[in-house]
């Protein structure tokens, strides 16, 4: 093992430690904001399971998230008593069945009509949560009650508690990236990847690209729909900001700020966002100028994103590459 | 058993006939070329063939099941591939994951999702199998772009064959490539087929007539002959509207 190595190992087992340990080490202030961003981040690496890796941009990817968020919120308020990870694992469903309903269309086409056809469908889910007020509330959202969760060994604990809040979101998170970045090892993974680079050439080596493309647009779905359920648990209200088109935006601008084309970048870019959105906010109300500014100047002179400047490579070169061999 | 069948094929493109009554039989374990002047059909045919067209009447048969309009990649399973005449792989993926591609489809595993890729055995073994037949071992690292043109027409032939077809069929195969290349390529060809039905498309008359066991000349969409070298060097109706007086010479387009 070189230096570089252990070095290397070690900066990843201080950062796991880092993000277990986090609500211990920062003001409860921040806890709540490294929650959000927990949520953002599964958003962002589902979004990029289309972006980076099917070659897939979806407009109206808020669509997923959002039916996620309202499907945890109402099983919240009317099937109290459900356990958090049956809630959980339905929202995702239902992610994953909106995604179905939507990619059954979309991924049929390419490019810009596919981009344009999802935000059409994100454009209709969004209309029907502001009008269809006997469900979902319309403007004035859902208010959701944090429910308790039973954990064997630790008995019932309360998620207003905002450090076990974290936790639980933290578990999901990661348990949902994971699964993303398992998925991209298989076989199946390595199709959706030839979808992007050469989708013709594919079906003549006998890949049914229709439904490759349809699978894996599930599969952000469903991640989609659990990082919505895990936004309404952190926010305790769900209203059409859930699934607008602002929405749907973000994820498009995190994950390309970060970089499409490592599977850590919309992770970085969600960090990123969030905390940008955090710093300037606080000095001017126009933070979405400045990150507009900011997003032009990653997609003009920063290929891959902000994650490309943490790259080991350039620690090397930073660190020194002598040192550390 | 005919490997592949056409009877009766025609097509046209919103109103331009393309092909007029094309029947043709192309038996298992043959050399078939298929060769005509600049906008006879071929390639026409050829996607037609492969399902990237429907005709407008006729049908299709592979190994005696009708193909006739069905997707590309159900006739590509169905064991028809095929390489193209314009390079046509994955760019930025190396040598060895492009030739992976194919094979995972061969072993049926494209939506497999309860193993990783890179811990597949069977699957690296074949991989490395097609890439030593055509000889590409050294340059498996190497992204397809990377590649010298003569390369990438290897990797073309090398992803058609991947898929252990029972019909290869190759779209000019030799386009671009210099005399000397053409000539080892030729070699390969002929040694990676032995025991394939091969159909093939190709402007190089050297090639055809030395490796096809059987030729089908188009012009103006429709059949001249179809036989045996021997007989389209020898049928008036080719000379005069294909290969010009001298033939027998059999001297380039």
């Amino acid at each position: 093992m070189t230096r570089f190595h252990i070095f290397r190992h070690g900066w990843k087992v201080l950062g796991a430690a880092f993000v277990i340990f986090l609500p211990l080490i920062v003001p409860e202030m921040k806890v709540h904001m490294a929650t959000e961003v927990l949520v953002y981040c599964l958003f962002a690496v589902s979004f990029n399971l289309l972006l980076g890796y099917a070659g897939l941009l979806p407009f109206g990817f808020a669509a997923m998230f959002g039916v996620g968020a309202y499907a945890a919120a109402l099983m919240f308020n009317h099937l109290g008593g459900a356990p958090l990870v049956v809630v959980m694992v339905v929202a995702a469903a239902s992610g994953l069945v909106s995604a179905l309903m939507i990619g059954a269309f979309c991924v049929r086409l390419g490019g810009t009509y596919f981009a344009l056809l999802t935000l059409a469908f994100q454009m209709f889910f969004y209309a029907v949560a502001l009008k269809w007020r006997s469900v979902t509330n319309g403007d004035d959202g859902i208010p959701v009650m944090r429910p308790e969760l039973y954990l064997p060994g630790f008995g019932n604990l309360s998620l207003m508690n905002i450090h076990n809040l974290y936790w639980v979101t933290l578990f999901f998170v990661v348990l949902g990236i994971l699964a993303a970045y398992l998925f991209l090892k298989t076989p199946l993974g390595n199709a959706v990847v030839c979808m992007r680079e050469n989708e013709e050439r594919a079906a003549f080596l006998g890949y049914n690209t229709y439904l490759t493309k349809l699978t894996v647009f599930s599969f952000a779905g469903l991640l989609a729909g659990l990082a919505g359920a895990l936004y309404a648990l952190f926010q305790e209200f769900v209203a059409t900001t859930a699934i607008d088109a602002n929405m749907s935006f973000a994820v498009v601008l995190m994950t390309i700020v970060g970089g499409t084309g490592r599977f850590s970048g919309p992770i970085v870019g969600a960090v990123f966002f969030m905390l940008f959105q955090d710093w300037i906010s606080d000095i001017t109300d126009h933070w979405w100028l400045y990150f507009g500014i900011l997003f032009i100047v990653v997609v003009m002179y920063l290929e891959g994103g902000v994650s490309s400047l943490l790259n080991t490579s350039l620690i090397k070169r930073l660190l020194g590459r002598k040192a550390l061999e | 058993m005919s490997a592949l069948t056409l009877e009766h094929i025609y097509k046209d493109f919103s109103g331009l006939q393309v092909l007029t009554d094309i029947s043709l039989e192309v038996e298992e374990g043959e050399r078939h070329a298929i060769i005509g002047p600049n906008g006879a059909g071929k390639s026409t045919l050829f996607n037609l063939i492969t399902g990237q067209y429907k005709p407008s009447q006729g049908t299709i048969r592979l190994m005696g099941r009708d193909i006739t309009g069905r997707s590309v990649h159900k006739i590509a399973r169905m064991g028809l591939s095929r390489s193209f005449q314009v390079i046509n792989n994955f760019p930025k993926m190396t040598v060895f994951e492009n030739v992976q591609n194919a094979i995972v489809s061969r072993c049926n595993k494209r939506f497999n999702i309860a193993s990783f890729l890179d811990r597949s055995a069977k699957i690296h073994q074949h991989t490395e199998e097609i890439l030593h037949s055509v000889g590409m071992m050294e340059a498996k690292d190497m992204t397809a772009t990377e590649l010298s043109y003569g390369w990438q027409r290897k990797l073309e032939l090398a992803l058609a064959l991947a898929l252990d077809p029972v019909i290869v069929m190759l779209d000019e195969p030799m386009a671009g490539l210099d005399v000397e290349e053409t000539r080892g390529f030729m070699e390969l060809i002929r040694s990676l087929t032995h025991g394939k039905t091969l159909v093939v498309v190709e402007h190089d008359m050297d090639v055809v007539f030395s490796l096809a066991d059987r030729i089908t000349v188009l012009s103006y969409g429709g059949i001249l002959i179809t036989g045996s070298p021997e007989e389209v060097r020898a049928s008036e109706a080719v000379k005069n509207a294909y290969l010009g007086r001298n033939a027998g010479a059999a001297g380039g387009k």
